[in-house]
């Protein structure tokens, strides 16, 4: 790489910046520039996975009833039109069941998920493995082989359990232990024995060291899972839908896609936009509570995508 | 308070194999006590025994001649300070120090004057509110020890606490550990795999491999008068050589290749193959012409300088290579790659073993330890 | 130091829960696809005892499906639907998870926010947004009809299988290249170090290197994008109404919510499910060989 002839010396006058054309030039010169190629085609991915919401945003604030022609600014969609959020029966209802599911869901899921996670985490015998199995299996079946399956459980095994919200909470649980466990397990595994082995060294019975130690730790991950909990619920359509017995079991997303598919509104961008904000909100509140809940721990620089992927399902 | 702690036959397997096979220990009261040994020697399960995070499978743990060998952790008067410190996130140090006060239910005032003078022993007073992330290694091995001794147990184990620290720091930190031991006079069961560490710090040493013990006594003894080649190997450089032993009752006569040599350490009254080990400090070199027993003529293969000594790698006319080390007193080696030399083994440095122990580690033929 | 009965104890309501609600009612399809139906009421009556099960929807719906019955264009659209859809998610997701995992270093943080934001925004909704700009009188008609590409607007919802498949890797993209990137960044860096130290150029770095450690990762992808994708009935029907796009999910639908034979839509979940459990288990043996692979 060396060589022995002698670097040009500098007398040219300096030339300033190559003009525009150079640089367009050397820059197409090389489109296997490996990171060239690849930025385009990663932003212009990013810009077309998200700039058609932000339309569809933008249009729920639309002045006239089309979806497609801006007629200027205005929130009739949320407020004051008859069809509007507030005003039509079934986008209000449907706001409601959702949030009724999700909250139920939350209650519900979240502690049985932190009890699967730990049982299973920590269960050394028999059954343990296929427990394990039990567990992941919701995470890869196909959401209609799971709505089929418990509407189908519910008309002709537990009839006592009719189709409507009872039966639609039911569902949503079901699928939502398991984001749980693996939110509370890559925590735990994150965590490791050794706090609770010390607080029994330092005289703490396996009660106190569950309370004191292990479930402060757990904390954060409790909170993330409560959220995403949360979240899943809200957008569930498949679940929602294959239980639902009509009228105001209906949610949001059942809502969205009946209007899709009939005569969609600008209402309907607006719900689907109320729908995003509050499931980005729990996201967000759960990463930030995760955040704020290790915040003094030693910085590993893990976090909680850290602490899932570390943990290989 | 007494802090003997004997170990009575006990073995830990776990499925098909076992960690711990059968040791026999006692660690009087007061003691500086090690367990050395490489990975996988049954030293760290034996200590998660004493403590209480595993159960035995079979055999006692006496503490004070109780057995405690199925008493939970929780109940038990021995305190732990774990390799990576353990040390509660969400607590502060004030907190992390007195959580195992609060179990005890100490009042108030008690308490925090307790905690005090933990901090104090370990030189941390000021840092109650801080947070352990935001220390360094070795303050919160500081903060480790704190937590522990201020419960005032009969027994402290540490496991492998130095290991995360850097050489500087650990030394200084070895040095700072026995003080604190003997100031404070329980009984430290301490683990480690480091020899230099062990060596430094104990009264005794029990050397550890496959989960048996292979020898145990004071630092000197291990050192100086190992038992089986793997306790000559493990603790230092070995210059093990293979010799046939042909006599002798007191001292014992070896045919090492071609030559013969005297020893006056060991299993003289051995006969047949048996292994003869020298410490590397041990060995005379010596011109070439030299004459007289116990020699055996070799090369300087090359120097390893070492600031306060010189290893001298020295190809004997056996065929094995020995390690030899010169002090630096100043002066020129005068023996440089090369050069032809004798090396005088003296009768009271050689010593003659006959009990491998357990098997050795492989290394790499070349490879020498400094010691 | 707890005693044994604790973590089982923990365990038992999750485990109950699941094996009432997951393993039953997937038991009670099995005995509605294998059982009779009331003649009157022409509800299902589903066959709990496997040695009673009648196989005759079972068969009806297999000879449906196979070649030659009215469902087999069903199942033949259903794979090349999803097909062309995982193709283009690799296609365009690899890339975008390559640059994210290896090259962004200011960027990344801000990259991987917007790489998750869609996995939040409702399916639904990224759905309407399309359905929103392909109408007639919609941005992207407008936008072809300004640049002359076409005069009159084109029927994008009238029951398209471009528009169909379009919706599909739009509404999977973000699923297949989260796992791909967490993959790739997995790679240990000093892999590709070694390499180049060695004396290849980046082009074949990534060729023998990088692509190949990120086999599972793709596989993980599509297996990932795959399942979910062959059960999809609501992307069809969002954006194209017609039957000449019905996937084998809209016959389910079909068969429960709009015919009263849900002893053949039984059937044909029972198929639907039996096919990617086979596909699932081709993954894991693919990935358990390669981890021992890469452990030798």
């Amino acid at each position: 790489m060396t060589t022995t002839t002698p670097a040009p010396p500098r007398t040219a006058a300096p030339q300033g910046r190559p003009s525009a054309a150079r640089r367009l030039r050397s820059w197409f010169a090389n489109p296997w520039g490996r990171p060239r190629f690849l930025v385009l085609i990663t932003w212009t991915y990013m810009v077309w996975a998200i700039v058609p919401v932000l339309i569809a945003v933008q249009y729920s604030f639309n002045g006239s009833r089309s979806r497609t022609i801006w007629a200027g600014f205005s929130t009739r969609w949320y407020i004051s039109d008859p069809s509007s959020v507030i005003n039509d029966p079934t986008l209000s209802s449907a706001l409601q069941q959702s949030l009724k599911l999700a909250a139920a869901d939350v209650i519900i899921a979240t502690p049985i998920g932190v009890l699967l996670a730990l049982g299973l985490a920590r269960w050394r015998g028999r059954g343990s493995g296929s427990s394990n199995f039990i567990m992941l299996f919701p995470l890869v079946t196909p959401e209609i082989v799971m709505g089929v399956s418990l509407l189908l459980v519910f008309t002709n095994l537990f009839t006592f359990i009719h189709t409507g919200t009872f039966a639609q909470i039911l569902g949503h649980v079901t699928f939502s232990i398991s984001y749980v466990v693996v939110i509370v397990r890559g925590r735990l595994f994150s965590i490791g024995r050794q706090y609770e082995e010390a607080a029994a060294d330092l005289g703490a019975s396996p009660r106190v060291a569950l309370v004191k130690v292990l479930l402060p730790l757990l904390t954060p991950a409790i909170v993330a899972g409560a959220a995403i909990c949360f979240a899943i619920s809200i957008d569930d359509f498949v679940i929602s839908y294959w239980l639902s017995s009509g009228g105001n079991t209906t949610t949001v997303p059942m809502a969205i896609y009946a209007a899709t598919r009939a005569a969609p509104l600008p209402s309907t961008n607006a719900i689907a936009t109320i729908l995003s904000l509050i499931t980005l909100a729990s996201v967000v509140l759960g990463y930030a509570g995760y955040r704020i809940f290790t915040r003094g721990e030693r910085a590993a620089g893990q976090g909680m995508v850290g602490d899932m992927a570390a943990f290989d399902i | 308070m007494a802090g003997e702690v004997s170990l009575v036959d006990l073995v830990k397997r776990f499925g098909e194999i076992a960690a711990v096979d059968g040791i026999n220990v006692d660690m009087p009261s007061g003691e500086f006590f090690s367990m050395l040994g490489p990975s996988g020697c049954g030293k760290t399960t034996t200590l998660r025994m004493i403590a209480g995070f595993e159960q035995p499978t079979e055999g006692r743990i006496l503490l004070d001649g109780t057995d405690m060998a199925y008493t939970p952790p929780h109940k038990r008067n021995v305190n732990t300070v774990f390799q990576n410190y353990a040390l509660f996130p969400h607590l502060n140090v004030h907190d992390n120090v007195a959580f195992g006060l609060r179990r005890q239910k100490v009042g108030k005032q008690e308490l925090r004057q307790r905690v005090g003078e933990a901090l104090e022993l370990v030189q941390l007073n000021g840092f109650e509110k801080r947070k352990p992330g935001q220390m360094s290694g070795g303050q919160q091995q500081r903060v480790a020890l704190a937590r522990a001794l201020v419960l005032k147990p009969a027994v402290l184990l540490l496991d492998e606490p130095l290991g995360a620290l850097d050489a500087k720091l650990r030394k200084a930190l070895q040095i700072e550990l026995k003080a604190l031991q003997q100031q404070v006079g329980i009984t430290f069961v301490y683990v480690t795999h480091d020899q230099e560490e062990a060596l430094t710090m104990s009264d005794r040493i029990a050397v550890m491999a496959d989960g048996r013990v292979e020898q145990i006594g004071p630092p000197q003894e291990v050192y100086e008068a190992p038992e089986t080649v793997f306790v000559a190997d493990f603790l230092g450089v070995s210059n093990m050589m293979d010799a046939e032993a042909v006599g002798g009752a007191n001292i014992c006569r070896l045919m090492v290749g071609d030559f013969e040599l005297d020893a006056l350490k060991g299993k003289t009254d051995a006969r047949g193959p048996s292994k003869v080990t020298i410490r590397p400090e041990r060995v005379h070199l010596e011109d070439q012409d030299t004459n007289g027993p116990n020699r055996i003529p070799g090369m300087v293969e090359r120097l390893v300088y070492l600031g306060n000594s010189v290893q001298v790698i020295t190809r004997l006319a056996i065929g094995t290579t020995i390690q030899v080390l010169v002090q630096n007193a100043g002066g020129e080696i005068p023996w440089k790659q090369g050069t032809p030399v004798q090396a005088y083994l003296p009768p009271e440095a050689l010593r003659v073993l006959t009990d491998t122990g357990a098997a050795l580690p492989k290394l790499d033929e070349e490879a020498v330890e400094p010691v | 130091m707890y005693p044994g009965w604790l973590w089982r104890g923990f365990a038992l309501p999750g485990v109950v829960w699941l094996i009432l609600l997951f393993i039953i009612p997937f038991y009670a399809v099995t005995a509605v696809a294998f059982g009779q139906v009331n003649p009157t009421l022409l509800t299902p009556e589903p066959v709990w005892n496997p040695l009673q099960w009648n196989v005759g929807w079972m068969s009806e719906a297999l000879t449906r499906l196979r070649p030659g019955g009215d469902l087999w264009v069903v199942v033949v659209r259903t794979c090349e639907y999803v097909v062309v859809s995982v193709g283009m998610c690799i296609a365009i997701g690899y890339p975008v998870a390559y640059y994210i995992a290896r090259h962004a270093t200011r960027t990344k943080s801000l990259l991987l926010i917007l790489l998750i934001l869609p996995l939040w925004i409702s399916y639904l909704m990224r759905m309407l947004a399309w359905v929103n700009l392909l109408a007639p009188d919609g941005y992207v008609n407008r936008f072809l009809i300004w640049s002359h590409v076409i005069s009159t607007p084109y029927g994008w919802l009238d029951g398209r299988p471009i528009t169909v498949i379009f919706a599909l890797i739009y509404g999977y993209i973000p699923f297949f290249i989260l796992p791909l990137y967490a993959s790739l960044d997995r790679i240990d860096k000093s892999f590709l170090e070694a390499a180049r130290d060695l004396g290849a150029s980046p082009f074949r770095t990534f060729l023998h290197v990088t692509l190949p450690l990120s086999k599972t990762g793709i596989l993980g992808g599509c297996v990932l994008v795959a399942l979910p994708m062959f059960g999809d009935y609501y992307t069809p029907n969002i954006v194209s109404g017609a039957p000449t796009t019905s996937m084998v999910g809209n016959q389910i639908d079909l068969y429960f919510h709009y015919t009263s034979q849900p002893t053949i839509g039984a059937a044909l979940t029972l198929i639907l499910s039996f096919f990617l459990v086979v596909l699932m288990a081709y993954y894991m043996v693919t990935v358990a060989r390669a981890t021992k692979e890469q452990q030798a």
